[in-house]
């Protein structure tokens, strides 16, 4: 049959039609967290709350000798900073897995989603606008937090190899990624998503190891944390500004297991949010919530 | 005329898993469509007409991609909607029935911006397009408000002006005017019309007949996934050229209405239930001035009150409750087959 | 009490439906204890078992526990009405005959249902890890319990009141509560931690705050009394201090809510999202 041109976008679109979609998303959504001012402000201070309280429980155990005691166990004195660290990777793991890994269940409570999935944009660029956007806000939340923290609890943040731990956060944001879009194939699967997400962000943070080495953990434990993306990623940037040994031993052997999650991961967690997108389309349709 | 849209044989089941007390879990189908075929030619106002439930929505979803049909094939613009979706949706404007497609945090103005670029429409075009829009659809006073202070009727004109943004050759609406006050809804079939002339093509559903006897140059009538009816309003109307219809309001028992059933030259008799436990009948049938004094006689003889009696000239909704013996206002349960567990037996 | 019946056993309904969630709090629990376990390792005195810090243990568990129940009470009772909102079920709601009252009232007796098993799991978890916990005063300590939890509720009830005005924003404040509670009134961690960062936030802030006594009183009775505890003020001022606010924050409370409620409705916006 033949076809008929009409209006616009019915030729492949060029990469700059491409590149506005993107810009567009990412505009359209700090345009809304603008206008939610308050959530911006609390996502800066909850990684200080949440780190305040292991170092007022640790400040309860160890007492004057809280320091020494956690050098014994973890290799550094400045739990602090330990903690802070922990709390600040931990918000950027937690703000990723939701704004990128519950992006379309979101899109469907407001209703917004068949209208996405109407229009000839294709996901892949919507879903970048997305990503730019939730790795700016975490990256944001991630350098107030610990700047915030480093005040309230008086520690010094450029004591240790800070620009090293940026590199790793970078390098840790692509598996990262990886991880969402299959959180996100999975939340399109299951009807109670909040309830799992709420459930899975602390067991994200347990494996993460976020207060505590996961060297703590039985042995079958640490090997399963380990192979656990935001827990190299965490493990490395505390080696990195503390001064630490990572779990691996070796930085090559750390920074290798990061490389090859960032190869690996991202394509697994696409390929498996875009296959299931299709099979949830075609049984139930994309508005289903 | 050529046609624009074409559907061949389109069919859509849905499966569920349904779990009652006490019973074993069973795989529910509805079947929602069943082999539904048309076509649909440039610059004309296509209706879809049928109950809540008929399968409108479904075969809207199918057409515009953002549902697999489980067999049959569609064109939309001349591209299949199976294996061409990018170009599918390129080609439409769509306003879905209750479109809660806006952004609440964003102003109508920043909604139809962000709409626009999924739909590859330059910034600069876009800019202008809105303004445009916001002029015909009288929305400029709110336009630049955010979307969570509009009222429902102001949500759903600038959910209309979503579905014009990218000024495609079909315009595909659910339902629009469905929580559209009466003015609003009778200038949005206005501006319709005036698209219609302008060169586009509409696909329109609802479930009002007098609308799709206003906007419709042809119209199929739907019901339980299926195209029973299919003409011009003017065909559809023609055919029950040999039937006569009476309404009547009052209190009818049950037996009163059987009796009427049962004579001879009665067609079809439907019934609609009204406020303070009174009922509105329609009957349809052969001669309606030879068999009236039987009917208002089995009426009586069976204690019913006829408060009001009027005959009328066939409209949309005697084509449908000619066809299936019910009202559009019914609600339809769709075509279920029940099979028990895969593996476990019938 | 037939419109307490009803609406406790719509709640209770509803909640069936999603057992997805009823696990998964349970599993939540699971490793908020563990990992503030883990954490509370790190802290240890080399070859120092976890034994030697049971009555720490029972400090935060017990602690936690009226965490538990402050939040539950902040989110299913004062957040309830902003969910009916945003659900457009509110305006039904008000349109019905029920008593409103009945409704929280009704909320209430099945969140403290649920919540209660919540925090009996956690002392268990943590009993088993540590070895066994103190368990002292328990009538006394469940008498405190009582007036915390009559107390939280009235807490609840302003922020039902609250969120009616406030809508979105009414979720930050939530959290933002629940937040300065966790730290100011000392739910996991003794008082002597917080003096150890800064005396000055006890005695000006922790020391001004109801429910700092609800939380050091109800402990402390516990863990069996042992030296330091209670660390605010001694038993026999404590107590009338947890009583009063159980008393007065409901009446209070209430009073807040039915004026919010009253507003709105003179405003007409009820059932604005």
């Amino acid at each position: 049959m033949e076809g008929h041109s009409h209006g616009f976008g019915l030729a492949s679109p060029s990469w700059r039609a491409n590149l506005d979609v993107v810009v567009t998303v990412l505009i359209a959504r700090l345009k809304v967290i603008s206008r939610y001012k308050g959530s911006l402000v609390m996502e800066m201070f909850l990684p200080v709350v949440f780190a305040a309280m292991p170092i007022l429980l640790g400040v309860a155990v160890g007492g004057a000798n809280a320091g020494q005691y956690f050098q014994a166990n973890t290799g550094t004195s400045n739990f602090k900073l330990y903690m802070l660290i922990g709390a600040c990777t931990f918000s950027v793991v937690s703000i990723m897995l939701w704004l990128v890994g519950y992006w379309i269940r979101r899109e469907q409570e407001t209703g917004t989603l068949e209208s996405i999935y109407l229009a000839p944009a294709r996901q892949v660029y919507v879903l970048t606008g997305v990503t730019i956007y939730s790795l700016l806000r975490a990256l944001l939340a991630f350098v107030v937090s610990l700047v915030i923290g480093s005040l309230v609890f008086g520690v010094n943040l450029l004591e240790g190899n800070v620009l090293g731990a940026i590199g790793i956060l970078m390098l840790g944001l692509l598996p990262l990624w990886g991880l969402s879009m299959l959180f996100g194939a999975f939340i399109m699967r299951v009807k109670e998503a909040n309830s799992v997400i709420n459930v899975m962000t602390w067991v994200v943070s347990f494996l993460m190891g976020v207060f505590f080495p996961i060297a703590m953990f039985p042995p079958l434990l640490q090997w399963v944390a380990a192979i656990f993306p935001p827990t190299i990623m965490n493990d490395a940037m505390r080696a990195s500004m503390l001064n630490l040994s990572t779990f691996f031993g070796s930085w090559y052997i750390s920074l290798a297991v990061m490389f090859a999650a960032a190869l690996t991961v991202p394509l697994v967690g696409y390929g498996v949010f875009t296959f299931t997108g299709r099979s949830v389309r075609r049984k139930e349709g994309v508005g289903q919530y | 005329m050529s046609s624009i849209i074409k559907v061949e044989k389109l069919s859509k089941t849905f499966e569920s898993k349904e779990r009652k007390k006490g019973q074993r879990r069973k795989l529910k189908t509805v079947q929602a469509l069943k082999d539904v075929s048309f076509e649909i030619g440039e610059n004309e106002i296509f209706g879809l007409l049928g109950p809540n439930g008929a399968g409108k929505t479904t075969l809207i979803k199918c057409l515009t991609t953002l549902l697999l049909p489980s067999s049959g094939k569609a064109w939309v613009n001349g591209y299949s909607v199976l294996d061409e979706e990018d170009s599918v949706r390129a080609s439409i404007g769509c306003m879905l029935m209750g479109d809660r497609g806006l952004y609440w945090k964003l102003t109508g103005r920043e909604n139809l911006d962000y709409f626009g670029a999924l739909y590859h429409v330059p910034k600069a075009v876009r800019r202008d397009r809105i303004d445009k829009l916001a002029d015909l659809l009288h929305v400029k006073d709110f336009i630049d408000r955010t979307v969570e202070t509009y009222s429902s009727g102001q949500k759903m004109l600038v959910a209309f002006a979503k579905s014009l943004i990218n000024d495609a050759p079909i315009l595909i609406l659910d339902e629009p005017t469905v929580t559209l006050d009466v003015p609003t809804a009778r200038q949005l079939r206005t501006i319709v019309k005036e698209l219609n002339e302008s060169g586009k093509a509409i696909l329109y559903t609802t479930h009002l007949m007098h609308e799709a006897e206003e906007l419709c140059n042809r119209v199929a009538i739907m019901d339980h996934g299926e195209i029973i009816a299919f003409g011009t309003p003017s065909e559809l109307k023609a055919s029950l050229a040999l039937d006569d219809t009476l309404d009547l309001e009052g209190v009818f028992p049950a037996k009163a209405v059987e009796a009427v059933r049962a004579l001879s030259g009665v067609t079809q008799v439907a019934m609609k239930s009204k406020n303070g436990g009174k009922t509105s009948l329609s009957i349809i049938s052969k001669s309606g001035g030879t068999i009236l004094p039987q009917i208002i006689e089995a009426l009586t003889h069976n204690r019913a009150t006829i408060e009001q009696l009027r005959p009328k000239s066939a409209t949309l909704e005697d084509v449908f409750i000619a066809k299936t013996g019910r009202t559009l206002d019914v609600d339809t349960r769709q075509i279920v087959v029940q099979r028990g567990e895969p593996g476990g037996g019938p | 009490m037939h419109t307490f019946l009803d609406m406790s056993w719509k709640t209770i309904l509803e909640y069936s439906r999603y057992p997805v969630a009823f696990i998964a709090m349970f599993a939540q629990i699971f490793l908020i204890v563990f990992m503030f376990i883990f954490a509370t390792m790190a802290f240890r005195a080399p070859g120092e078992g976890l034994a030697n810090h049971a009555t720490f243990a029972g400090v935060m568990i017990y602690g936690t526990v009226t965490n538990l129940l402050l939040s539950f009470t902040l989110w299913d009772v004062g957040f309830s009405i902003r969910e009916e909102q945003v659900r457009g079920t509110l305006e039904s709601l008000y349109l019905s005959p029920a008593r409103k009252f009945a409704n929280l009232v009704s909320r209430v007796f099945v969140v403290l249902l649920w919540t209660g098993v919540m925090c009996v799991f956690a002392v268990l978890v943590v009993a088993a890890v540590v070895g066994g916990l103190p368990f002292d005063n328990a009538l006394l300590a469940a008498v405190v319990l009582g007036f915390s939890i009559s107390g939280f509720l009235g807490i609840g009830f302003i922020f039902a009141g609250l969120t009616i005005k406030l809508k979105e924003s009414a979720q930050l404040l939530v959290n933002g509560v629940q937040f300065f509670f966790m730290i100011f009134s000392a739910q996991f961690f003794p008082f002597a931690a917080l003096r150890s960062i800064s005396p000055a936030i006890v005695d000006y802030v922790s020391a001004w705050l109801p429910v700092s006594y609800c939380v050091d009183a109800f402990r402390s009775l516990l863990v069996g009394l042992p030296a330091g505890y209670p660390e605010l003020a001694p038993l026999s001022v404590e107590i009338p201090i947890v009583v009063a606010f159980g008393i007065v924050s409901p009446a209070v409370g209430y009073l807040i809510y039915k004026r919010a409620e009253r507003s709105a409705r003179r405003k007409g916006n009820l059932g604005e999202y």
